[in-house]
């Protein structure tokens, strides 16, 4: 036995023997590697060696954390009995419960064609300089380049109080830019993000110079092509990207069990969805909106969440309706139901809380052509780069990045700065044809305090919405 | 673990590196985190770590170790990958010690604090008083012991220990209120009074009506303008500057706030943020970076500054320089005066999601949270709900017309990064737009 599987299982068996009703505990080892291109010239390069143990407990109705990368048993003996001590001190009058879920022991991973520990750091850097390169020979004033690449392997192990002993390994890949492009004092500026979860192979289903070559152009369109976008009501068909976006913000994290019942109402906020919403309509009913832990190769990919619940796929709406909340144990016993899988921690030194996977609006059978061809007047919004939304999840803003004007279903000269500002019912009730060109982007899921970004895909096909007010 | 930063410098000097940093950190932080009106879990945590900064023939690499039994494998592992990777011509080195330092310690009754649980049953007491009926927040007891090393002859020690309340109060999910409590001393603490404002604005903000899109004359309570000022800061950072993230390119010596704005960075005075090094050992002090509405200076490590033809500001990160802590320097008008001065305008108290659709020009918009109040000859008309900020930042503080006298310490997830000690200021021609239906 290795000495991390003794140190959970020590801590287990010592939380329940100082009287925790449940416990678990969680060692995490994380080994990340980033670097930085900035303007051409590599800033700095990074290498992570992280581990420690995170301890969960239940004692008298109130829960207890402790944490520490201590790896011996004096450490951990440590942190179960800090864990203990807060807990008790919690002076909690309603209890806490957990769903009660089916015991797992698992062993999972993600399989790597080319193992990421396995690519040296010149190949890392060699393919982001070819990128970096490509774009500074378009001949474009581009003020600034900013490339991050960041790879990370994580192993757990997992036990808790009911019998569960899981093990994974996740290997992840990311690449984020950020570019300025400039034509006279004029500026358009971009950020993308993609992820993987796998081998150094990912990098190849980027395509990333051809995606950075053609984000530059546009920008340089946008710049020396583009005009005022039209206001008024018009007729929107909005590409994977911005679909992505809203389904994660505006429908994934409405439905986050937690958020509904408060207990994120300090930091993330709320949701305008009541503990008794679903069923509540939201869109139309062309609009599906999934979660799903379990697609291949997405960054948030994962067979069993940090509570040791099996992942499955979640309908968070469903024909525009609310189907679903995003449940862990403590809000599933709550709401009187079972854990869909969605409890997820960042490292193993914080709680494990509510959180979206690869979130994304369900393909149907239209083509971008089809989509585009019955607008009479409207604009097509490829992406963004403002945008937000209210912490009840209700009022979104989404500023074009990448926008053209449609006439007579032709796509015409491109548009700066088209402000989509809609309520999120407002925004999916207008949505009458869901294209089946899906298309994921990663993001960084902020929630919890401390803060947990953590990873997540936003995804969806082109979308059209009718008669929605612009400008 | 005093000697254990030293022998990772020597350790990464031995194995060729010109330039070497290890800040070894003991994190004893405790945190209770409470929503509908209780605990919803105890946090705390006993981790120690090294973080270090090599340099290997202009090759620059960074790394966090956890397991500090095997640090010197770490460091060999560290300097063989910086042999792999590539010359940075912009590095410039790092500040050449030794330092003296000020003489900081905690507050003892801060760092012995065990038990929070009084203070966040202080703080929703004082919500509930107020009418508040759902409270949520967090209580920190930060603590945190530096022990740094560099290879310029730096040697330094920073015990650090504050504590934290933030409370949101609520009366429904549209009418809520935020309050903040920040002290490095136990006697200085006041969660009770961070909960009774949260629970008065909460109150003051029963059953909002839709606000209407417009430009108006603002009044923006300390938390809200400490959002804004918390961007200044950060975009101040010459990192931010050189990587196209910043409204501020070329603009030192340029006015880029109005008359009444003195804006400083200032590590060393106190703080929750106070520390008494930056990450390569420079002493922090103050460093005025907006005079009268005038940019003074970006925040500068000793790269970014030789890249500026200027001076370190003492605001090294282990990479990029940040902001430690801002203080605006206060105004002369009481907070009724403040109000008093608006006809027909608002009043903000909270904000989150600020994004930029251009950081070169600061284009950006944040949306109002809690409390968004109509005002009218400075009294509160009535409630507001559904609107955002659509503005730009040099706009924004250009826009100052006044500042109060009274800056609080404000720091917030997500919004506020460091602590800001911002007092009430009213903006004029602020852009608000509103969602379509």
């Amino acid at each position: 036995m290795d000495v991390e599987t003794d140190l959970v299982d020590f801590a287990v068996d010592r939380a329940q023997s100082r009287g925790a009703t449940y416990a678990e505990a969680r060692y995490e080892k994380q080994e990340p590697e980033s670097f930085i291109l900035k303007n051409g010239v590599l800033d700095a390069l990074y290498v992570g060696h992280d581990r420690g143990v995170g301890v969960r407990v239940l004692v008298n109705g109130a829960l207890g954390f402790a944490a520490t990368n201590e790896m011996t048993k004096a450490g951990v003996r440590a942190i179960v009995d800090d864990a203990i001590k807060v807990a008790k001190a919690s002076r909690r009058k309603t209890k806490i419960t957990f769903a009660q879920e089916d015991s797992l022991q698992m062993n999972w991973s993600v399989p790597e064609k080319k193992k990421l520990a396995d690519v040296s750091v010149e190949e890392k850097i060699a393919e982001i300089q070819g990128v970096d390169r490509d774009l500074t020979g378009l001949g474009y004033k581009i003020a600034a380049r900013y490339f991050n690449l960041s790879d990370n392997r994580i192993e757990k192990y997992f036990a808790n109080s009911e019998g569960s002993r899981i093990r994974s390994y996740s290997p992840r890949l990311r690449v984020f830019y950020f570019l300025t492009v400039m034509e006279g004092a004029d500026v358009e500026q971009t950020s993308r993000n993609y992820g993987w979860s796998g081998g150094w192979e990912g990098v190849a289903s980027w395509d990333l110079g051809k995606r950075v070559m053609d984000e530059a152009r546009s920008m340089h369109r946008s710049l020396t092509e583009g005009k005022k976008s039209p206001e008024g009501k018009m007729d929107l068909v909005a590409g994977p990207q911005v679909a992505g976006i809203a389904s994660h913000e505006s429908c994934g994290h409405p439905t986050e069990a937690d958020r509904v019942l408060g207990r994120e109402a300090a930091q993330a906020g709320k949701s305008f969805i009541p503990p008794d919403g679903a069923g509540m309509r939201v869109g139309s009913e062309v609009v599906n909106v999934v979660d799903d832990p379990t697609i291949e190769n997405a960054i948030a990919y994962y067979l069993t969440d940090d509570e040791g619940v099996k992942a499955r796929r979640r309908y968070l709406y469903k024909e525009g309706r609310v189907t679903e909340f995003l449940q862990n144990r403590e809000t599933a016993a709550a709401f009187h139901t079972h854990s869909n899988g969605a409890s997820r921690a960042v490292n193993y030194n914080v709680e494990a809380i509510v959180r979206m996977a690869n979130t994304f609006v369900e393909p149907k059978d239209h083509s971008v052509e089809e989509l585009l061809e019955d607008v009479k007047f409207g604009v097509y919004m490829k992406s963004f780069m403002e945008w937000n939304i209210d912490d009840k999840r209700y009022n979104a803003k989404y500023a074009g990045r990448e926008a053209y004007l449609i006439e007579n279903g032709e796509v015409k000269h491109p548009v700066r700065n088209t402000i989509i500002e809609l309520t999120t019912p407002a925004f999916w009730s207008a949505v009458d044809a869901v294209g089946k060109d899906l298309d994921f982007e990663a993001g960084f899921c902020g929630k919890s305090d401390p803060g947990q970004a953590l990873d997540a895909s936003l995804g969806g096909p082109t979308i059209r919405l009718r008669n929605v007010y612009l400008r | 673990m005093e000697d254990l930063a030293s022998r990772i410098v020597k350790k990464a000097v031995s194995l060729g590196c010109q330039d070497a940093v290890a800040d070894v950190v003991q994190n004893r932080s405790y945190q209770i985190r409470f929503a509908q009106n209780e605990a919803v879990i105890s946090n705390r945590w006993r981790e120690s770590s090294a973080s270090v900064f090599l340099v290997h023939d202009k090759r620059v690499v960074a790394t966090d170790i956890k397991d500090l039994s095997k640090a010197d494998d770490a460091i060999e592992r560290l300097v063989k990958t910086a042999k792999a990777s590539q010359k940075n011509p912009d590095y410039a080195g790092i500040a050449r010690g030794p330092f003296r330092y000020a003489r900081v310690r905690p507050d003892p009754k801060v760092a012995s604090l065990e038990d929070g649980g009084k203070y966040v049953e202080a703080a929703v007491g004082g919500a509930l008083d107020q009418g508040a009926k759902e409270c949520a927040g967090s209580f920190w007891k930060y603590e945190d012991e530096h022990f740094l090393a560099t290879s310029n002859g730096v040697e330094g020690h920073d015990h650090r220990a504050s504590l934290y309340l933030s409370i949101r109060a609520l009366l429904s999910l549209e009418s809520s209120g935020h309050g903040i409590a920040c002290a490095t001393k136990l006697s200085q603490f006041t969660p009770e009074k961070a909960g009774q404002k949260a629970g008065r604005i909460a109150t003051l903000a029963r059953s909002p009506k839709p606000g209407k899109a417009g430009r108006y004359t603002v009044v923006f309570d300390p938390l809200i303008f400490g959002s804004l000022t918390d961007q200044v800061g950060g975009r101040l950072s010459a990192w931010a500057v050189l990587a196209g993230l910043s409204p501020f390119g070329k603009k030192v010596g340029k006015r880029v706030g109005s008359p009444q704005l003195t804006v400083s960075d200032d590590g060393s005075a106190d703080s929750i943020g106070r520390k008494r090094f930056d990450a390569e050992g420079v002493p922090t002090r103050k460093n005025v970076l907006v005079n009268k509405g005038v940019l003074k200076t970006y925040l500068h490590n000793t790269s970014t500054a030789k890249k500026f033809k200027t001076k370190t500001t003492g605001n090294a990160g282990l990479v990029a320089p940040d902001s430690h802590a801002i203080f605006v320097k206060p105004g002369d008008r009481s907070r009724d005066e403040i109000f008093s001065e608006v006809k027909d305008g608002l009043w903000l108290t909270n904000t989150w999601y600020t994004r930029y659709q251009s950081y070169v020009t600061g284009d950006l918009s944040t949306i109002p949270r809690d409390g968004i109040f109509h005002i009218r000859k400075g009294e509160v008309v009535e409630a507001w709900k559904d609107i955002r900020l659509t503005d730009n930042l040099l706009h924004l503080m250009k826009n100052i017309v006044a500042l109060g006298d009274e800056p609080e310490q404000m720091m917030w997830w997500g919004e506020v990064a460091v602590p800001n000690f911002v007092p009430y200021a009213l903006i004029e021609d602020v852009g608000i737009t509103r969602s379509a239906e």
